[in-house]
């Protein structure tokens, strides 16, 4: 551990990382009180809504909390809103800085998979690899998906003024299979890949910490420190690495998320049979 | 005598006049029926079907004969008898005649229908929606459940201010995935396979990938790994 020398490169400012945490629990919130209803049937999903205060206040929670998540989502579009920088605009938006997808993002993808089976060798990553910008839309589509069809729910007598009633039945099922997918691809992938891989094992610790290893981003995003290193920007965005005190904060907080996930994840998949579909 | 056949006269005059009766045009009565202009008022706020016209009062005068019109199982039409014991979307008692009814629970019968949201999760019991006995068939004319009062007379007990349009919430909505969904609830039967469609295609582009990644990772050459100092993330 270095604290004095900057080995370590910015990758997230402050409010992007808030964004990040208030997403984690909100999302754990959401997931864990729809799942307890959904599976209030079985023990499992009683003892769930339980922490939440039973099955009927598991929902209020589950609302207050979706609309908490929606407000974030429009917070954050105000928020790129004022980041994008209009001066160079259509520019700054196709630049590798932008999480924008690039025709470049398809060809690295399929070279990555050439690379898994053992062919040619990994592409060079820029800032943003195609599976975080899959990562950051899909939050955006999802969010909107389970939004409305959550708002119609949340509030069935005026949205039955706006759509027939049965609408509800529909946004339902919308609800039910978005939310799953979500969860299912948070719990299993997006925790696989910042935290079980080896480049990142045991954590990726950057959306915490705001910045990430230096040798390890050159190792994986050559790109991105080229072009730095080639327009003389790197310097400045290197930073010193986080107080050991700190370290150990963003480790348990990121374990006690992956650990409510996990358990959400598994309890989910044994109880399946046991509820009426 | 001369009584025996004023009797008669008097029966089968009678007969006669009750029977033209039947031919006569429905009586028009004060209760006739709301009708709604072709301009549709307050229809924004107005918790009611619009259906005035058709079905809001009492039944018209119904033909004397009562016949059942093509029901048929596959290919073969039931006759008429059959059909009107098996047809009983109109009948005031929806289980008249059925043997050993009293004896039983609505579930051992309609096992179809206790897996909606209320029954499963909420704990409400049939008779909640469905009312005392006799319960009547849902699309008889005065049953509590009939579409033109539904929202009024059942789901507003507890859903306050349930309007038509709330009460055409599907509450033993078919299971999505069954194949006759198609038919009976084609909007949700889409809405779900295009959502499974892009659920399952997105893990089945992601679940390999990462897998194989991961695998990957695992061997990747010394002379690199070295450039990677251990747990440095
Ligand atoms: C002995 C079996 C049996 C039992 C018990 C039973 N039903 Fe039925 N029910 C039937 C049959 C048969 C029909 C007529 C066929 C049909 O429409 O599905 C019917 C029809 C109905 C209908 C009318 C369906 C329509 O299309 O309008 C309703 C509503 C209904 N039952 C509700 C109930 C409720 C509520 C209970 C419990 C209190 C119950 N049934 C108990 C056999 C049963
Ligand atoms: C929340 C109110 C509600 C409850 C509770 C309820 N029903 Fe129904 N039921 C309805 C409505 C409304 C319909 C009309 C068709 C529809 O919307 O699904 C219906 C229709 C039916 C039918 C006709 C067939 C069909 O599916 O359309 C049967 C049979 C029936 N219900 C039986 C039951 C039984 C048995 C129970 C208890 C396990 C039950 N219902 C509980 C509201 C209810
Ligand atoms: C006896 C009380 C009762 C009656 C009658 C009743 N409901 Fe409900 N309904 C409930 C309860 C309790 C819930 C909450 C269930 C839950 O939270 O899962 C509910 C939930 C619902 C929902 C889901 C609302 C949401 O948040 O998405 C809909 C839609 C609904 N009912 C429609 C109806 C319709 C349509 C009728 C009339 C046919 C009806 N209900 C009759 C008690 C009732």
């Amino acid at each position: 551990m270095n604290l004095t020398t900057k080995t370590r490169i910015k990758r997230f400012s402050p409010l992007q990382r808030i964004f990040h945490v208030l997403l984690m629990l909100s999302f754990l919130t959401l997931g864990a009180t729809g799942l307890s209803r959904m599976y209030i049937e079985t023990p499992w999903g009683r003892w769930l809504g339980g922490l939440f205060g039973g099955y009927e206040a598991a929902r209020t929670v589950h609302i207050y909390v979706g609309i908490f998540m929606l407000c974030g989502l429009l917070v954050h579009v105000f928020y790129l809103l004022f980041k994008i920088n209009w001066q160079k605009f259509p520019r700054s938006l196709t630049g590798p800085d932008s999480l924008l997808p690039r025709p470049d993002d398809i060809k690295q993808f399929f070279q990555h998979i050439a690379w898994f089976m053992g062919f040619g060798k990994p592409p060079a990553f820029d800032r943003w690899g195609y599976w975080e910008k899959f990562d950051y839309w899909a939050v955006f589509w999802g969010l909107i998906i389970i939004g409305t069809t959550g708002l119609l729910m949340a509030f069935p007598l005026t949205s039955s003024r706006i759509m027939p009633g049965w609408g509800l039945n529909v946004a339902f099922w919308i609800h039910r299979i978005e939310a799953l997918l979500a969860m299912a691809h948070v719990f299993i992938i997006h925790f696989f890949i910042a935290h079980l891989r080896r480049h990142n094992f045991p954590m990726d610790r950057a959306i915490f910490e705001g910045s990430a290893s230096l040798d390890a981003v050159r190792h994986e995003k050559p790109a991105w420190i080229e072009r730095l290193e080639k327009n003389g920007e790197l310097d400045a965005v290197l930073v010193t690495e986080a107080v050991p005190g700190q370290q150990i904060v963003f480790y348990v907080f990121g374990y006690a998320a992956v650990a409510a996930g996990l358990f959400l994840l598994i309890g989910a998949l044994i109880n399946t049979p046991y509820i009426s579909w | 005598m001369k009584q025996m056949i004023n009797i008669r006269t008097l029966l089968v005059a009678s007969g006669v006049l009750l029977t033209g009766l039947l031919f006569l045009p429905a009586i028009a009565s004060a209760q006739g029926e709301e009708v709604s202009s072709a301009i549709r008022r307050y229809k924004d706020r107005e918790a009611s079907t619009g259906y005035y016209e058709e079905y809001e009062m009492l039944p018209r005068r119904q033909r004397p004969f009562v016949e059942i019109p093509g029901v048929r199982r596959g290919i073969f039409p039931y006759s008429p008898t059959a059909a009107r014991v098996r047809v009983r979307m109109r009948l005031a008692d929806s289980h008249q005649g059925i043997k050993f009814y009293e004896r039983r629970r609505c579930e051992d019968c309609h096992i179809e229908q206790t897996r909606d949201i209320h029954t499963v999760r909420a704990n409400i019991t049939c008779r909640q929606c469905h009312g005392g006995e006799p319960i009547a068939s849902n699309a008889h004319y005065f049953s509590p459940l009939n579409p033109i009062r539904r929202h009024a007379y059942v789901c507003a007990k507890c859903h306050e201010g349930a309007s038509a349009s709330y009460a055409s919430y599907v509450v033993h909505a078919p299971n999505p995935l069954m194949a006759g969904t198609m038919k009976s609830f084609p909007v949700l039967f889409y809405a779900f396979w295009i959502m499974v469609a892009i659920a399952v295609g997105t893990f089945a582009v992601f679940l390999p990938h990462t897998i194989l990644w991961g695998i990957r990772e695992l061997f990747i050459k010394k002379e690199k790994a070295e450039s990677e100092p251990d747990n440095e993330n």
